[in-house]
């Protein structure tokens, strides 16, 4: 038998490496062909292939719709919860508090076990597509095939580093902790770059670029950047901030009202305060997202932004509005139920009054439909198409404000909510909320002279307004966020706050937060995929298949509530698989010291 | 007994969901269809016909009242009560029909002061009314306190062009079928000859005339109305319910191919063109 020497075998190895090196090139060259081939290929099928299949039983258009807002429930949590742990690291990391990083630590383990399903869901997805669409499908993968490469590439990425994230979360530790901090942080940035490939998929359906008339690429870039991808983008990471925080808060209210002692209560308790906390910072900012959003529908097509808001879908607005109505009044209601816990509170009880005055006031606006379709009899009575008083209020200058209005006065509840156990030893105290009273009165009057002054001027600058309104918002929580910091630094406690001495509505009130806000998700995608109507891909691909019908609200409705609770039932099976791993432990593990531990660290 | 929290949080969440479905469910329901394509050409279309056709596209198809009213003044679009009048008096030395088709083709031309340049043409997509459509919509506006004198050879031949759906996949949708085998269907087996016109083929007048078939209609159209006529609608100035809807059995799928792929040849000029 022939021997080798260690120099045969280093040889023989180079030798090997260097044939795989040349097969790893010729593959390589071989994708890099097939990326040039298969767009013009994908186009060129296009043309010949068969438009549409029926889904048996329930029809195509039902079959893709549940899927793809189920998949994009998970898609949403998977990317939201990993944004809100990250958060939660980070205060955890300056606060010196182990609760948080516990905290954070539980939830990856919760994504991580999504992370399968929504893959599942994705490649379901794929298939109905490719399966009952494909004439669409092979125009879009015509268009887009070689950012579907970088999707599944990052897809790889974030897979990988989150897997990193949560294995190595106690040996990347103490000193180390800024790397594991950094793992999250990269993590996030994958799985927002796939939230943006995604996003131009389907904002190109909406308000398609980058293509001539006969719907042929001209530039791919313009294909991704088109009107809508930007705005979407915003909107989406905002909503899953959003959603990771209301989905953490009511996994921590269910959590609270089955638990056996007041220990877990008490910890329970602040993990919902903490996910409705950030829930709330995001939704603050969400509407403003949507007021981009809509600019840019009307910037795009000035026919599609009417008919969004003014034409068939005008009725689901007032149904939205009562959505985010419960959104903020829920909100502002756990905070001030949550002040019942924190002694010192009782001094801002007198404001609540008004703060709901403001808040019920507001949603009554917002609620308010300007155009809808009345029957003969009601057009008559009311004299009109508006109603003659309230149809003013419709209109968007009146909502603009009650939205603005609303804002400032959810955070104001947020600023009593903050500083209910506390008293300021600063001299300039007094000056400081002074100031701040004058930051907020400022930012209220600009929000209101912008909406009537609306009433006076075009459509298109009137939409221009509500950017100044919402500068002089966040302005005004930016300015006293600004003096409140420093003002409360060091202040004098008038006590601990009682942790899990909360009456078990409140938690009711998280998980109200928390199916509304993924019904609200379920309308909104109807109400951004429906404002193309009869168009696959708007102006460019029209719909010929039976479903070409946009259906009514109610249809709709019927249909994100059916896929709600099927999201729902899905998330609880996978808690309760979280949680089996916890059976028979103390329910933190670390079990730090909970009640009225952390009156300085809200 | 004791309700365990899993139930109580399960119905709890089913209770919000429920009433925002009733709440979904208790307004007004509406739908958005897709328009339907009309052709009026090759149709002995009255002037009444035309413009019954023309409102239905301004209240449909065209999305016109979603700007413009009749009667009421309206923020976005001028009040369109007696344009028919007014349009005649616009611009000196433009008759009312020229300065309507402009004002709908190339709606930037003649903006009325004071209001925000926002319309689409009309011709083409989202709205994409096809040469027929405009025709019509044409007279109806005309209609609004003048007198309907638009004609089909009015409207540019250019207005519509593009199909309607405008992308490349169904715009060059190339069928396998065989123009010169179904030419013979066309005048053997399935009869169409008995009711229609097609180029030199034929002279019936008792279906609309199809010279010019495959020009103003997409593949989609002309497919789906062979199998199934009444739901494409019927041409203005024909009786509905004369075609048969037993295509779909009698014809062989190789033949019903050949016949659609002589139909898209059919792109000459029609009899309101020769005019």
């Amino acid at each position: 038998m022939p021997s080798f020497s260690h120099k045969d075998n280093a040889v023989l190895r180079t030798g090997a490496v260097a044939g795989q090196l040349v097969r790893a090139i010729w593959a390589g060259a071989m994708v890099l062909l097939l990326l040039q081939v298969m767009p013009a290929l994908a186009q060129e099928t296009a043309k010949g292939a068969e438009a549409y299949r029926a889904f048996p039983l329930f029809g195509s258009r039902l079959a893709v719709w549940g899927i793809a807002q189920i998949h994009l429930n998970f898609a949403a949590f998977i990317l939201g919860v990993p944004i809100f742990a990250v958060i939660v690291e980070i205060m955890g990391m300056r606060t010196k508090d182990p609760r948080y990083d516990w905290l954070a630590h539980q939830f990856v383990k919760l994504v991580f076990a999504a992370f399968s399903t929504t893959a599942l869901l994705g490649g379901l997805l794929l298939f109905l597509l490719i399966g009952y669409y494909p004439k669409f499908f092979s125009y879009l993968t015509g268009i887009f095939y070689s950012t579907m490469w970088i999707y599944a590439a990052l897809f790889f990425l974030e897979t990988f580093t989150v897997y990193l994230w949560y294995y190595g979360w106690d040996w990347l530790s103490g000193s180390r902790k800024w790397i594991h901090l950094g793992l999250g942080i990269l993590a996030n940035l994958f799985g927002t770059a796939i939230l943006l490939i995604s996003n131009a998929w389907v904002t190109f359906m909406m308000s398609p670029r980058g293509v001539d008339e006969a719907g042929k690429l001209t530039s791919l870039w313009q294909a991704i950047n088109n009107y809508t991808w930007m705005p979407i983008n915003i909107h989406r990471i905002l909503a899953n901030i959003v959603f990771g925080g209301t989905i953490a808060a009511a996994y921590a209210a269910f959590r609270f009202l089955s638990a056996k002692t007041h220990e877990e209560r008490a910890l329970y308790d602040w993990m919902g305060y903490i996910g409705n906390f950030v829930a709330i910072s995001s939704l603050l900012v969400l509407p403003f997202a949507g007021y981009y959003l809509g600019r840019e529908i009307y910037s795009f097509n000035q026919t599609m932004g009417i008919t969004m808001m003014g034409g068939f879908m005008s009725w689901l607005w007032v149904l939205q509005a009562i959505l985010i109505g419960v959104l903020f009044i829920g909100s502002n209601y756990y905070l001030w139920l949550g002040m019942e816990r924190i002694p010192g509170a009782e001094r801002y009880r007198k404001y609540i009054p008004y703060l709901i005055m403001v808040l019920a006031a507001g949603f009554m606006v917002w609620a308010t439909p300007r155009s809808m379709v009345v029957t003969l009899q009601e057009s008559r009575a009311m004299g009109g198409t508006h109603h003659p008083v309230l149809g003013f209020l419709g209109v968007m200058s009146a909502k603009n404000t009650a939205v603005n209005l609303m804002i400032l006065t959810t955070f104001l509840s947020f600023l009593l909510y903050r500083r209910a156990n506390r008293i300021s030893v600063k001299p300039w105290a007094g000056m400081g909320m002074a100031a701040q009273w004058v930051i907020f009165g400022l930012a209220a009057v600009i929000v209101t002279f912008y909406g009537v002054y609306g009433y006076f001027v075009e459509s298109i600058v009137r939409i221009g307004f509500s950017v100044y309104q919402v500068m002089a918002v966040l302005g005004a929580i930016v300015l006293v966020m600004t003096i409140d910091i420093p003002m409360f630094k060091g202040a004098r406690s008038t006590g601990t706050i009682r942790w899990g001495q909360i009456p078990p509505r409140s938690q009711y009130v998280l998980i109200l937060l928390a199916v509304t806000f993924t019904w609200l998700m379920g309308l909104m995608g109807f109400a951004r995929s429906g404002i193309r109507q009869h168009w696959h891909v708007y102006g460019v691909m029209r719909d010929t298949s039976v479903d070409a019908v946009t259906p009514a609200l109610g249809y709709a409705a019927n249909v994100i509530t059916t896929v709600t609770a099927i999201f729902f039932a899905m998330v609880f099976f996978i808690f309760w698989l979280g949680s089996l791993g916890e059976k028979g432990k103390h329910p933190h593990g670390m079990g730090p010291a909970t009640a009225g531990s952390s009156e300085d660290r809200r | 007994m004791q309700v365990p929290v899993t139930l109580k949080v399960s119905a709890f969440a089913l209770f919000v969901m429920g009433v925002y479905t009733y709440y979904a469910n208790s307004i007004p329901q509406l739908q958005s269809k897709p328009p339907e394509e009309l052709s009026l050409e090759g149709g002995n279309v009255t002037p009444d016909q035309l413009v019954k056709a023309g409102e239905e596209i301004f209240k449909g198809k065209g999305t016109c009242e979603i700007c413009h009213r009749i009667g009421q003044k309206g923020t976005r679009a001028p009040d369109l009560a007696g344009v028919g009048a007014r349009a005649a008096k616009s611009k000196p030395g433009m008759s009312a029909k020229a300065y309507l088709i402009e004002s709908l083709l190339s709606p930037a031309a003649h903006l009325v002061q004071g209001y925000p340049a926002i319309m689409p043409k009309v011709d083409k997509p989202p709205i994409a009314l096809n040469r027929s459509e405009v025709w019509a919509l044409t007279a109806f506006l005309e209609s609004l306190g003048g007198t309907v004198t638009v004609k089909l050879d009015d409207i540019p031949k250019t207005a519509g062009a593009a199909p309607a759906g405008g992308a490349a996949p169904a715009a060059e949708l190339k069928l396998p079928g065989d123009p010169k085998a179904g030419q013979a269907v066309f005048m053997g087996k399935g009869a169409c000859i008995a009711c229609h016109k097609a180029g030199p083929i034929g002279a019936s007048p008792v279906g609309p005339d199809l010279t010019q078939i495959g020009k103003i209609q997409t593949p989609d159209y002309i497919m789906a109305k062979i199998l199934d006529p009444a739901s494409m609608g019927t041409v203005a100035g024909y009786p509905p319910g004369l075609m048969p809807r037993t295509f779909g059995q009698t014809l062989t799928a190789k033949e019903y191919l050949d016949v659609v792929s002589f139909l898209l040849t059919q792109k000459g000029e029609g009899p309101a063109a020769k005019k």
